[in-house]
């Protein structure tokens, strides 16, 4: 009777944390839907008619093919914006891609320059200091190598810094190539919703973890608080709990016109590195604790939950089944074995919601889905979230053994074909 | 060429930017709780104590109690002891209804509300969802954009219409279910087009239909009130949410079904699809309308006699309500409900009508309101109409309340306020729980099972309701001498037609074998007295 009891109160407790997990997920992905409302604060201010600040935009590159850099650093040039550099920031160990920085640096010597790092350790935030110590102007701004901006971007950030006060502001990435694999078109909707919805939701309750592309910041501020940090395999989210710390205001914004294009990794076997990668960082960033310096108790337990709910959500999509199957096996009774039931409300509403953000993708970036999408969208589900536990697990392992090294996501191109179809089409 | 094929196909641009999200136009959507105006908290205030005084004002007095009643009732304080029946739950009804009933019971029982019998304190549990419908549909309509006075109208007649007061008070799970069904109203018709109040309109209307399955008629028309209205840009997240959750609570009941292992009909147990078989297809229909004396033309003769004027004023209403397009839903919601009345054939439960009883009302009020809004444009008109176009307006509709309604609801709401129908009911089950011992088996009828069981039997089986012996199977296993074990059989208005309509051929046995001892009014003690040979059979001296 005991043990009976005991084990119940295990699967309902078991069961009420997942619901709890399922239902963040649900909220955070459908935020920006909540109420049109949410829509217009969601989106740019409108465009100032002058300029008021100055970009440096930093380009890290590490084993990159050229016509990749050269798509990426054209998107740069080509901005309406006018008061704009570009620094190419390579690492000395990697001599082809210097090469390649070099020569198109030699083409547009007034605009681009190239920043060779030294350092023994190789990483992105290193990368990025050594090239922030070279950024002349107001703000600077992190560009992806494989990433398309658009051309008005620049034009639209400048007014959002200056309507909005801003100190920061994180634009949108969005990934293109939804046909490539069949993880790809999940791989998409996840940045969809993330971009479109998620962050927004995080920059409403005040502490966002930064994005590492697209992302705009005051160079004195960014000076002040020392850069990125070196050691950080997620430098992007770093800086941003602790800007978010220092109550800097951050501003997020969307436009579907105004996303930079990226592609998505272009094996599952990178898709795992790099998300392994993302939350290693996000356990090394909760590590550091720098959160807790947050003013209220309010704010540490939305930090707390912010850095947490990653793990969770990959660890839920394999919890809920198993917690199910205990359940049901386990001879329980019937309202407990119910309750091991309810995180499957909001999983399952969450996959409904998908259908119709994939709508909302498709009708933002003119692709012409069919119903087979929406259907692969549904069944890819359970695999997709099988490699994000896999790989939240991964990063588990390698955190307690202080495995910190850096797995760089490989570039292939895919994202370029996208652009040229859309291009084509477009004119 | 393959090249080509890999890639996705692309539409064409379209002309210029697509124009950003846009908000919904309907400002007038604006009654909120959170912006109350000064008018209407009073009105609400008003209309809150009414609907107290009248659902409590001699609640056990009258009408008097039904079987039905004990039989949620009973269901009810099962689950306090952790089972969904006192006697095999077989699916008649999903069990939510009397889950909620249990939730709150322990209230008045903790006060000794309701006589001192359980029935009793449950009715008071009931008049709090009457209570929360009154409100809740004074919220509907304003959010229809109804004026206030007419609003405040719409109420008023759900709280004195007789037939709405005789059912609204009495243990019916379609009373549990009425203010769930309401609020998803409410809800769908949120004035902040937020998806999280479509979410919850979606859950509300679920938990209605788990309470009574009977309300699913409406979904419908919910559907109809949530996109019936200027094209908002959330509007396919809203319509997937309100149908993806509400789907998805409502599975719980199958889902509990099949863990039990009852999904589907089987050998040696109940089953949800044998429940919903026998429900839809196989009880014994109520025939046409159009046949006199078809129950189905009785039970419609019986509502009549109550609020002829609530009925007929609804449905002329309800057309009405074509002419403007929010309220268009309340013409949808109550021709769906008429549907099963006027062309089924089926078994027609008494209490079915309940739950458009608000929709009548509501229907009243709009069309009121819709009629106002049409003099209002006369005597824009017609300048120098005003103030005779709007006495007369008031006249009419003041002179049609008190000269038709009035009259026959004044009568009856008196008669149900003042009226003490249950004290032979209260006389019999006391005789019993003085008289009869404890060891005894009785056969009760279910609106005193509960009271007199939990007066010391404790045992559903030698405290027996009395349909158990015919159609739970249980009966046989527990006693073997079949109806010969039965001591007494309570007798009460209802279980001479119970046991023609259900076929209970064992009671009919203990009746025909048995003697009145103690007689209340329409209420009589029968006693066994077995036959010589019998006693054989028996094995008892």
């Amino acid at each position: 009777m005991v043990s009976v009891v005991l084990a119940s109160t295990v699967v309902v407790v078991v069961a009420l944390a997942l619901f709890a997990i399922a239902s963040s997920t649900l909220y955070l992905n459908t935020y920006a839907w909540w109420d049109p409302k949410t829509q217009v604060r969601t989106s740019y201010s409108g465009l100032l008619e002058t300029e008021s600040v100055s970009f440096s935009l930093i380009m890290p590159c590490r084993n990159e093919r050229e016509d990749v850099m050269r798509a990426t650093l054209a998107a740069l040039l080509t901005q309406t914006h006018s008061k704009k550099e570009v620094i190419i920031s390579v690492g000395h160990d990697d001599p082809e891609t210097v090469a390649t920085a070099y020569r198109l640096a030699n083409e547009f010597p007034e605009l681009v320059r190239v920043s060779v790092d030294s350092n023994e350790t190789k990483n992105k935030p290193l990368q990025l200091n050594r090239a922030l110590e070279i950024c002349r102007n107001d703000v600077v701004g992190v560009f992806d190598a494989e990433s398309i901006a658009a051309k008005a971007l620049l034009s639209h950030i400048d007014s959002v810094f200056m309507t909005r006060n801003a100190d920061v502001v994180q634009g949108a990435v969005q990934l293109i190539n939804y046909r490539d694999t069949w993880y790809s078109l999940r791989n998409c909707l996840e940045y969809f919703t993330w971009f479109r919805s998620r962050l927004h939701a995080h920059s409403r309750q005040g502490f966002i973890p930064l994005g590492g592309n697209t992302v705009f910041i005051k160079r004195e501020l960014l000076n002040a608080v020392g850069g990125w940090d070196g050691s950080c395999l997620a430098e992007d989210c770093d800086l941003g709990v602790r800007l978010s710390t220092l109550g800097r205001r951050i501003v997020v914004a969307y436009s579907p016109e105004l996303v930079t294009r990226e592609e998505t990794p272009d094996s599952v076997g990178t898709l795992i590195r790099q998300r392994t990668r993302w939350s290693l960082g996000f356990m090394q960033v909760f590590a550091k604790g720098d959160w807790k310096a947050l003013p209220t108790r309010r704010m540490r337990l939305i930090a707390w939950w912010t850095l947490m709910q990653q793990h969770f959500m990959a660890f839920a999509g394999v919890c809920i089944p198993v917690a199910i199957i205990a359940a049901v096996w386990g001879n329980f009774p019937l309202i407990v074995t119910l309750i091991a039931f309810l995180p499957l409300i909001p999983t399952f509403a969450t996959i409904a919601f998908d259908l119709c953000m994939l709508r909302e993708f498709g009708r933002d970036h003119r692709f012409e889905l069919s119903s087979y999408d929406y259907f692969r969208l549904i069944v890819g589900t359970p695999f997709y979230q099988m490699i994000l536990a896999y790989s939240a697990l991964r990063a588990l392992v390698k955190f307690q053994r202080g495995d910190f090294r850096w797995e760089k996501t490989s570039h292939a191109g895919s994202h370029l074909v996208y652009i040229e179809q859309a291009a084509v089409a477009q004119s | 060429m393959a090249l080509l094929e890999l890639r996705p196909p692309v539409r064409p641009p379209d002309q210029g930017i697509r124009p950003a999200h846009k908000a919904p136009l309907d400002a007038r959507h604006s009654f909120t709780l959170r912006r109350l105006s000064r008018q209407d908290r009073l009105v609400m205030a008003a209309l809150f104590i009414m609907a107290v005084v009248f659902s409590l004002w001699n609640l056990t007095g009258a009408p008097s109690y039904q079987d039905d009643e004990g039989t949620y009732t009973a269901q009810a304080f099962s689950v306090h002891k952790g089972t969904l029946a006192p006697y095999t739950y077989w699916y008649d009804h999903p069990p939510l209804g009397w889950i909620q009933i249990a939730a709150l019971n322990w209230i008045p029982m903790l006060f000794n509300l309701g006589d001192g019998t359980a029935i009793g304190a449950t009715r008071y549990v009931i008049a709090a969802f009457f209570v929360s419908s009154a409100i809740l549909l004074y919220m509907l309509a304003r959010r229809l954009t109804v004026r206030i006075p007419f609003a405040a109208l719409t109420t008023v007649v759900f709280i004195l219409s007789p037939l709405s007061l005789v059912l609204g008070r009495q243990v019916y799970l379609d009373n549990v279910a009425v203010p769930w069904v309401l609020l998803a109203f409410y809800l769908a018709l949120s004035s902040r087009h937020a998806l999280a109040h479509h979410v919850f309109a979606g859950t509300c209307f679920a938990i209605a239909v788990l309470s009574k399955e009977t309300l699913a008629i409406f979904g419908p028309a919910l559907l109809l009130t949530l996109i019936n209205r200027p094209r908002w840009s959330n509007r396919a997240f809203s319509v997937v949410g309100f149908l993806a959750v509400g789907a998805l609570v409502l599975a719980f009941y199958p889902l509990a079904a099949l863990l039990r292992n009852e999904l589907l009909a089987g050998p040696d147990h109940v089953s949800l699809q044998e429940a919903l078989t026998f429900q839809f297809l196989k009880r014994s229909g109520s025939g046409t309308i159009f046949e006199t004396g078809s129950s189905r033309a009785e039970l419609l003769t019986g509502w009549l006699y109550f609020d002829k004027y609530l009925i007929t004023a609804g449905l002329i209403a309800a057309l009405v309500c074509l002419f403007r397009r929010n309220s268009r839903a309340i013409t949808l919601a109550v021709a769906l409900f008429a549907l099963p009345i006027v062309l089924g054939q089926g078994y027609l439960p008494a209490m079915y009508i309940i739950a458009v009883i608000p929709f009548l009302a509501l229907a009243v009020g709009v069309g009121v309101d819709i009629a106002w809004s049409g003099t209002e444009k006369l005597w824009r008109h017609h300048a120098g109409l005003k103030n005779p176009l709007r006495g007369s307006f008031v006249v009419a509709l003041g002179g049609s309340l008190v000269l038709m309604s009035m009259p026959q609801w004044f009568e009856q709401d008196r008669e149900l306020l003042t009226a003490e129908t249950n004290t032979d009911w209260k006389n019999t089950m006391t005789w019993v729980q003085d008289n009869v011992s404890r060891e005894d088996v009785v056969l009760a009828p279910y609106s005193m099972w509960h009271d007199l069981n939990s007066s010391g039997w404790d045992d559903p089986w030698s405290m027996i309701a009395v349909e158990k012996p015919d159609l739970d199977a249980q009966f046989d296993q527990i006693h073997p001498g079949s109806w010969r074990d039965v001591d007494y059989i309570v007798v009460g208005p209802t279980v001479l037609a119970n046991i023609e309509n259900l076929g209970l051929t064992r009671t009919g046995k203990v009746l025909e074998n048995s003697v009145p001892v103690k007689t209340f009014g329409e209420w009589s003690i029968n006693k066994m007295t077995v036959p010589l040979e019998e006693l054989a059979v028996r094995g008892t001296p």
